[in-house]
Parts: C-alpha cells; structure tokens; sequence
C-alpha cells in the first residue's frame, strides 16, 4: 500500500489537476509528491474540492500542507486557473517549475511572445465584450484569455513565500535547474525545445508560415482594433446595417486565425515530463499535439513529432503510465487515425510507449468532460488507448450494472454511443457519473519485486 | 452588327470628346442594344477605367504588371458613390484594422469616378489610393457580368444565387492570402498581405478577381452545386472560375499582346500556353494561382483524386486545347485569305484576336444547357458540343470533330460518345409529350412551367410521386459568331429530392440520419417547342417500361452508389464540420472544406467557402484532426 506509487487525476470537469506520489523517494526517505496543473474550463468549485482533498494526501511540514514538486505545463485556463484562486494559504511548495514558453525573458521565445501577448488581450476583449462566439471558439477565448492573477501567484507571490525561484524548464535545461531531493526516481524533461520560436512557430521557409510570422514581427494589431466595441465599428453608407453585421461574421478575424496560432503553440509547448521509478515509467504531457511528421525549422511543428525525433532515446520505450493528453482530445495522443497517419510517425509512436504487448503492464487515465466543445473526448482514440492498457472499463456494461441511464451521458449518440460498448481507459467523467461523488480517478502502480 | 464600315479607332484611354447631357446619355442607354461597340465606347456608354492586369507587387515581368489603356467597363444610370451600381456595391472595410475606407466618389458632371478630394481622377497613376482599388475591383466585375449577360455569352440577364441582386465586393477585407466568395454574406472578399516587394493587394490582380467572380456567376446559375461533396461538381466550379479569369484576361489586349511578343510570333501550343502560365505569374511568389491550361491531366490519370482543384485541370485543360486547335483554324483562314491576296500578310494577332470571342461563345453559352444539380465534366462536354451545332449546324470547319477530339484525349468523353454525337440526325426534334403547352405558357412563369412538367412526367419520365421544384424559368437570346440571333432559348429547370439512408459504419457520426440525393433535369426549348437540350439527373425510380426509362434507372442507381461512396470518403477523410466562426469573423484554418446543415430532419452536405488562395488547401491525411482548435 505505502510502497506503491500513485497517480490521482481528479475530476476537475474539463482540466487537468493531478497528484502523484512516489513512494519513500524523497531524499528525506518520506514519499515525493508532485502536483501536475490545476485548473479548468468548467466550474471553478470543481477546483475548490479538489485542492481540499489534495491537502489530505500531503505532509504536513512546518504547519503547511507541503508539496514537493508543483509543474504547471502551460498557460492555459484549464491548468492553470486554479491559482489565481485563494486556495494554497496553508501550503508550501519545494520546488515550482513552468514551460520556458511561460518565460518572459526567454530568448528563443520572441515571437511566441508577441503572439500569445496579442492573443490572449483580443481573447481578453472578446469575451469582455459578450461576443456571440460559437461553442467551440468559446473555449478558445476562455483558455487564452489573460490569467493575470494566476500568472502572479506562479511567478510571484509563491515563489516569494517558500523563498525559492520559479524554473522555467525546457529539454536543454541544466541538472542544476531540475535539481530535485530525489532518490529512485528521476524527473526528465522531454520538451518543450529550448528553440521554442524555431521549432514550434517554425522559420519563414513555408510560405504560408512567413505571413503570419511577418505580420507577427511587424505588428499585429492592437486588440481592440481586432476586436473592436460595435460602437466604434464605422458604418458604410451603401448597405443596410444588418447587411454590414453579416459580412462581418463571415470575414476572416485576424484575432481568431492568431488566437488560434498561440493555441497551438502554447499546447506544444507544454512541459512533458517522464518520471521513472524502478524502472516504471510515467508520461506527463499535458496538452502536447501530433501531426503527420516532423520537419526542421520551416513548420510550426507539433510536440510529439518534435520529441520523437529529437529526444528519441527517452520517448522510445513502453510505459507503465500515460497521462492521456488534452482531455481525450483527437490531436493530442499520435495514432493511425488515417493511412498516412498509420503508416508514418503517429502510429508509430503509438506503438512504441504503449505496445499491444506489453497492455498487461500498462496504465492510462484521462481528466475530461464533454462540454462546449463537442469532439472531446474523442471516444475512438480512448477505444484505441484501452486497446493497450490494463485499467479500462467497458462502460456499457458498468452503466447497466449501476441501472444509470445513458441519456445522461452529454451527447451519447452522436459522440460515446459507438465506442461504449468498447474497453476506455478510465475516465473522470463517467467514473464521477457510475460512482456518486467520486471526485478522482487513481492508477496504483506496484513496486517490482 | 450587320456590315456597317468601320469607323477609325480612337486612340486608346481617351475619353469621348463630346460630353452628353445626361439626358442624352439616359436615351442612348435605353437603345444601347442596337448601338455598335464603337458608338457605346464613343458616348461614354462604356467607360475607360485603367486597371491592372496583375499587382505589381506579384507580377513575373513589368509588362504584365502595366496598366490595361483599353479596358472599359459599362456605365449606367444609377451610379454611385462606392462605387455603387445595380448588381455591386464596393464596402471598402477592413477587418483586421476595423477602418472603412472612404469611397470612391461618382462624379456625376465629369462622368468618371473622383478621389475623396472630388477632383482628382482615379488612374494608374494614382495606384496607391484606396479609391483606385475600389474602382478597379469595381469595374473588372462590372466588366465581367456584361460578359456573361451580353449576347455573346448568356444573351439574358443572370441572377445571384443569395436573396437580393447586390454582391457586395470588399477589396482590403483584411490580412491574409485570401480571396473568396461567400453566399451567406452575399459577398465577394479580397484580402492583402506582405511579400518581399511590398504589400500585396488580391484585389489588384484582375486574375484572382475574376477567379472569385466566376463561382458567384456560376452559383447564381446552378445554386444546387454547391450542396453536393461530389469532387466533380466541385471541380467544376474550379474549372469555371479559371475558365472566367482565362477568358476575362484573353479579352485585355495588352494581354494579348504580350504573349504573342514573348512567343516571338510562333504561336505553337506550348511556347503559347507556356507563356500564359508564366505572365498569370504567382499569387504569392511561389504558388501559380491558377492551374497553368498547359497539362496534361486525364480523368483516368487522376481516377479517385478527391481534390477538385487537380480534378479541374482535365477540363481547363481541354479547353485549353480547344483553344489552341481553334486558333490553329484561324491561322490557316489567315494563310489561305493571304494566299488568295484577299488582304494583307498573314497576321497572328488577328487569328488570335478573331479566337478569343469564338471562345466566349463556346464556353460560356452552354452553361445554361447544364443539369440543374450534380454536374459532371461529361454534362459540359456535352453542352458544348450541343450548344455549338444549335449555333453553327452545318460546321464547314470542322469545329465539332476538333472539340470531341479534345474531350476524347482527356477522357471527359469516350469513343462510344462520338459514335452517338456525329451520328446524322436532324439538329432540332420535338419531345415526345403526352400534353401540348404552349411554349409562351410554359415560359411565363414558375407555375406555367411547372404545369407542363406535371402534365407530363411520364414522358419526361418524372416519378408520379414527388413534389417537383422548379428553381428558374429564363428566356435568353444568344447571338453566334456573325453577330445573327440563334433561337430563343427558355431554359426550363427542375428538381426533387430522393431520400437516402445513410446506413453503415462507413459513415462514421451520420450513421442512421438521412440526406437526400437530388434528381432533375434542365429542358431548354427553343421558340418553337423545338428541344435545344435535355439534361437529366435521374432517380432510382423507373418511371414506366420502356428502354429509356430502364436506362434512366439504371443511371440512377450507379448515381446513388457514387454518391454515398462519396459520402463515406469525405467522412473518412475527415473534411466534413462547421464552419466555424461567430460574431468576431470566421477561422479559415479550423473550417474544413464540406459542411452541413439540417433541413427537416435530413442533411444537406455542402461546399463550404475555400478561402485560400492557394490550391486544395494542404491535407496532410490525418483526418478531422487537422481542424481541430488548439485550447
């Protein structure tokens, strides 16, 4: 029971918060325990209750409830919101590591900056001015729109208060950077790159990547020229006023096509971690991205393609867990979800951290809840995923056991019915639904004899 | 027009020296169909305006980057500022800096269009004024619609296929390299980005313009091809969208000119077409905008290609060699006229310039001969060559036999097609029809048209059973080579929905709904109830016994089968989702080409808006995965 490493995803509703304990690995000889995200999309009370049951799992040391490692993947309300609420007095922290795409003085993160700078205020703006945006651009402006309080309490104020300095860690960063009072354990980075603007915005090579970066490097717009008040929206003299409201939401926004850039390089460049315990290994990815392959320089490429190709040697290799990327999303775990995708790096990366074989041996679990953006989770990938692991449930038949009813499921028909009946890893939502009140979804993993 | 002399050229770029008064001009205008070209351009009916062939800024070589000293564009009475005329209105508004450009002003003393300061004229020397662009967009369309509406073209007035008869044209819509039309905006937008040599303005290259122009025109035409996921019908709004900026730049002089310099005079196909490719030059300085006529793409070669941009080639492609066989006819009309001293040296340019209108009217008249839904490349073949013998029945050139040639090569149509088109018939027969209808009643209107379709669906072989509709009744008046009226045309279309169960896991998240797949036929007659042609679209549905119906059916049947094989592959490929957007504008990069929407508990599939300017957007198959957002 002590001697067994544990991972607790709690249900946060679309986000991630995430525990882990490794067992007698503290230089100390007491357990480590690490904190992994804590924030989300949907009702911040979900955070509340989840911190007030983390506290219990931790040690109490000098009056504070202690964690000794807290990584925050990157900056996204679904990771990291829960900071900025009034839940950590009473805790202290050994150690506060975020992306190097969260350094404001990183180097090899200029552009990155711009770009996420301009977002997140056109997103800020958006939603201050109540735009009808559409579901799924609903919980784009909500992930990206600034977090001030939040970034302070990271950068700032608990960094000041254990008197210890935030890391800003990328795959480059020194032993002494990820310097951690472990024993028997080792915590690796495997991304994001140092190069943050070469690798994830990519080189002005492809020409439809040089007008974005140009406009970037010249100037984007002030972000309430992009998304301006209707008030001071002019109006043309030779069509009618309903007229002019219909072009307008059939223009491209250049606030969204930007918004939706940062997006995709903030997802890719969330802090991957790989804890490795006795020879377990743990994959941490946040909300790291896939695509067809890699390629140098001229791509804004995707963090998986990047780390199989540049950190091979660490990625390559089966887990005993996976932390199931992006809340089930369907570009965040590569797979052969195509032919291309089958016979390229996708599925072969599959393969590689979670092979058939190996399943008896293998554990993955996923924090998500189907809302406002339909497609997550993606209950093919989660069928696909529970192919190769050992902690699933066939849902179907847990629902009819637990006489749930199946209707209550968001969007059974057309989104879980086909995949039900099929073996899922674990998963927060439906776990929450078969067990009144269960707040978290555990993966236990035994020491080897 | 007849045999009048021909009165001495004027110099280009002048305007007329005489200025009516309005009046006058009202009064002309009103008989402008009976006025030569000359006499139009005289008058001021038609007006110069300088236009660039392409943006500087885009343009391979200088001489295609200059400014166009013949173009005219129509005038009308009701012109404003905008500019603003009976089928455009030019909102200047850029959405990426929320700025509304002030107009450009009509001047109605000087009969020209003013800057801002209301005196100084928009020319090509006044390029970097927003007003110029506004002008220039303005009257490239404006240009472009007479072409369409004149008797040389469609010889009636077209209508757009969104509620209301003004397309509204943005030329700065904003930053990025995109051009589209949109119907659910009525809009036409052009966008601007950076390059190396400058700011880069669509709306400056009269290419992608008329690109863009095309699809209005042709979604006003056939509405119902864009509910459809069908990679041959999509492909031909491709095809006419080239086919229009092709033709529109064929009929700039300056154009002209420069590509039978730059071919040193010897205007074989390759040098000629190898020299287009080169001047129509890239919309961005890699990516040519338009698919170069000069290929050699057959529809066996790309068999299963699901990209209608490739797909689009075989037909732009056999145009092209239309052209070019047209051309070589002319050239030896030349030689022979020559020979027989009948006038002077030989002349290239002639040939070329006597080519162009014949291909207006080749291309561009059959497409009211086109099937009201689900067109083919076949469908258009076949329209050419049946609008071609309507204008020109006895054929001494031979014209007929060069164009099936052409369709024949790229696999458009087969062997077994031109055994039956130069089979020996009579050019015009009657329907065989169970209730005469006068054609002035079935002309008239909607209801009047729809009663004769009733009266007659077993012999038109129209199921009993389904509710027909009827999107359009037009009457046109075309005019062939010499200038002679051909036969009226009333162009007769009509639809119904077959209801299909998409059963399967083929079909992914659709399984179990319904969609309908859309049957009809366009029946175009002449004044005299005489058939011009019969497009149809059958069901599944034999309507009656006979060989024809059976035929009918059997087409229905495979019609049915491609279309939920088409169905399932787009679902496979992952390109079907909303569009996605919101009062803010729209995502491009999360949008994916097909959409849907859900009309009386079934799907109608649909194109959705392609906003960029390059090609077949990059697929990289890996599916839906591709539009996903990135919170």
């Amino acid at each position: 029971m002590a001697d067994k490493l544990l991972i607790r995803l709690f249900d946060v509703g679309l986000g991630d918060c995430i525990y882990c304990r490794i067992p007698k690995a503290h230089k100390d000889g007491r357990d480590f325990h690490i904190l992994i995200d804590c924030g989300t999309l949907s009702s911040t009370d979900y955070l509340s209750d989840a911190v007030k049951h983390l506290k219990a799992l931790l040690p109490l040391i000098g009056g504070k409830r202690h964690v000794d490692l807290l990584v925050v993947t990157h900056e996204h309300k679904d990771h990291m919101t829960g900071f900025g609420m009034k839940l950590w007095d009473g805790m202290s922290f050994g150690a506060i590591w975020m992306s190097a795409a969260m350094d404001l003085n990183h180097p090899e993160a200029k552009r990155a900056k711009k770009l996420h700078a301009f977002a997140a205020g056109a997103m800020q703006q958006a939603l201050r001015l109540n735009l009808a945006l559409g579901p799924q651009l609903t919980e784009l402006a909500a992930a990206v729109a600034l977090n001030k309080t939040a970034m302070t309490t990271l950068r700032e104020t608990l960094p000041k208060k254990n008197k210890i300095k935030a890391t800003y860690v990328h795959s480059q960063s020194s032993k002494k950077d990820l310097a951690l009072p472990l024993k028997g354990a080792t915590v690796s980075v495997l991304g994001p790159e140092k190069d943050i603007d070469f690798y994830y915005l990519g080189r002005a090579g492809d020409p439809s990547l040089r007008r974005a970066l140009g406009l970037i490097d010249s100037g984007l717009p002030d972000p309430a020229t992009a998304v301006p008040n209707e008030k001071n929206i002019p109006a043309p003299a030779n069509i009618d006023p309903a007229e002019f409201r219909q072009l307008r939401s059939r223009m491209l926004s250049t606030a969204l096509a930007f918004a939706d850039l940062d997006g995709k390089v903030c997802n890719n460049t969330s802090v991957v971690l790989l804890i490795v315990w006795k020879g377990r290994r743990l994959l941490f990815v946040g909300d790291a991205e896939w695509d067809g392959a890699f390629k140098k320089g001229t791509k804004a490429n995707c963090s998986w393609n990047v780390m199989w190709n540049l950190r091979k040697k660490q990625l390559d290799g089966p887990l005993a867990f996976y932390k199931i990327g992006h809340h089930g999303s369907v570009n965040a775990t590569p797979w052969g979800q195509t032919p291309v995708a089958r016979s390229g790096e996708p599925l072969a990366i599959l393969d590689a951290i979670l092979p058939v074989k190996s399943k008896a041996k293998a554990a993955a679990i996923v924090s998500t809840r189907r809302g406002n953006y339909p497609t997550i989770p993606r209950t093919d990938l989660l069928a696909e995923i529970g192919g190769r692991v050992s902690n699933t449930r066939n849902y179907a038949d847990a629902f009819t056991k637990a006489l749930k009813k199946t209707s209550e499921v968001p969007q059974f028909a057309e989104y879980e019915r086909k995949s039900f009946a099929k073996p899922q890893p674990r998963r927060t939502d439906l776990e929450r639904m078969l067990v009144d009140s269960k707040p978290f979804v555990d993966v236990e993993i035994d020491s080897p004899h | 027009m007849g045999t009048k002399e021909k009165k001495p050229a004027r110099e280009s770029g002048q305007r007329p020296k005489q200025r009516l008064k309005r009046a006058m001009l009202v009064d002309l205008y009103e008989a402008r169909q009976f006025l030569t070209l000359d006499t139009i351009k005289e008058t001021g009916l038609r007006m110069p305006v300088q236009v660039y062939f392409k943006d500087p800024a885009v343009a391979e070589t200088t001489a295609v980057a200059g400014i166009d000293n013949d173009f005219t564009t129509p005038w009308e009475p009701g012109l404003g500022d905008g500019p603003t005329s009976a089928r455009f209105a030019v909102v200047d508004y850029d959405a990426t800096t929320n700025v509304l450009t002030p107009p450009a002003i009509w001047d109605r003393k000087r009969n020209c269009y003013v800057a801002a300061d209301r005196k100084t004229a928009l020319d090509g020397k006044t390029k970097d004024l927003y007003q110029y662009h506004q002008l220039s967009v303005w009257a490239i369309v404006q240009n472009a619609l007479d072409y369409f509406e004149s008797s040389s073209g469609l010889g009636r007035r077209i209508s757009w296929a969104f509620e209301g008869n003004r397309l509204i044209i943005v030329p700065h819509a904003g930053y990025g390299e995109n051009a589209y039309y949109d119907r659910e905006s009525k809009s036409l937008q052009l966008y601007w980005f950076a390059s190396a040599k400058g700011t880069v303005f669509t709306c400056l290259s009269s290419d992608i313009v008329n690109h863009e122009f095309g699809h209005a025109v042709l979604d006003g035409l056939r509405p119902h091809y864009y509910e459809s996921l069908a990679t041959e019908t999509a492909a031909f709004h491709e095809f006419l969208g080239d086919l229009t900026a092709i033709l529109m730049a064929f009929r700039n002089n300056a154009f002209r000119k420069i590509v039978l310099k730059e071919s040193h005079g010897k205007l074989t196909n390759a040098q000629l077409l190898a020299g287009l490719a080169q001047q129509f030059g890239a919309a961005t300085e890699e990516a040519p905008y338009l698919r170069s006529g000069l290929n050699s793409q057959t529809m066996k070669r790309l068999a299963g290609t699901i990209e209608p941009h490739a797909l689009s080639e075989v037909l732009t492609g056999a145009m092209f060699d239309i052209l070019m066989g047209i051309f070589a006819k002319h050239r030896t009309n030349e030689i022979k006229r020559a020979k027989r001293g009948k006038s002077g040296k030989p002349s290239d340019i002639r040939a070329f310039a006597d080519t162009v209108p014949r291909m207006q009217m080749l291309a561009i008249q059959p497409l009211d001969l086109l099937p009201p839904c689900a067109v083919t490349f076949r469908d258009y073949a076949l329209a050419v060559l049946r609008s071609e013998q309507v204008s020109n029945p006895t054929d001494p050139t031979g014209y007929r036999e060069l164009m099936i040639k052409c369709f024949i090569k790229r696999g458009v149509l087969t062997q077994r097609d031109r055994k039956d088109l130069m089979e020996p018939a009579p050019v015009f027969r009657r329907l065989a029809l169970d209730v005469f209808h006068p054609v002035d009643d079935l002309a008239a209107s909607r209801g009047g048209a729809y009663r004769f379709l009733d009266d007659n669906r077993a012999k038109l072989r129209i199921p009993a059973n389904v509710d027909i509709i009827v999107p359009e009744i037009v009457r046109a008046r075309k005019r062939n080579r010499d200038g002679l009226p051909q036969p009226d045309q009333i162009i007769l279309q009509y639809l119904w929905r077959e209801e299909l169960i998409l059963e399967g896991a083929r079909f992914g998240r659709f399984a179990g709904e319904r969609t309908a797949m859309l049957c009809g036929g366009t029946i175009v007659l002449d004044q005299s109830g005489n058939v011009i042609h019969w497009a149809r679209k059958p069901g599944t549905l034999a309507v009656g016994n006979s060989q024809a119906a059976r035929d009918d059916q059997a087409e229905g049947l495979e019609r049915r089968k491609e279309l939920l094989n088409t169905i399932a592959a787009r679902i496979a490929a992952g390109v079907i989702g909303d569009t996605i957007g919101g009062e803010l504008g729209l995502l491009g990069r999360a949008s994916p080409p097909f959409t849907l929407r859900r009309v009386d508990g079934t799907i109608r599939f649909s194109l959705a808006p392609h906003f960029s300017i390059r090609g077949d957007a990059p697929d990289d198959e890996t599916g839906d995965r591709q539009w996903q957002i990135s919170f």
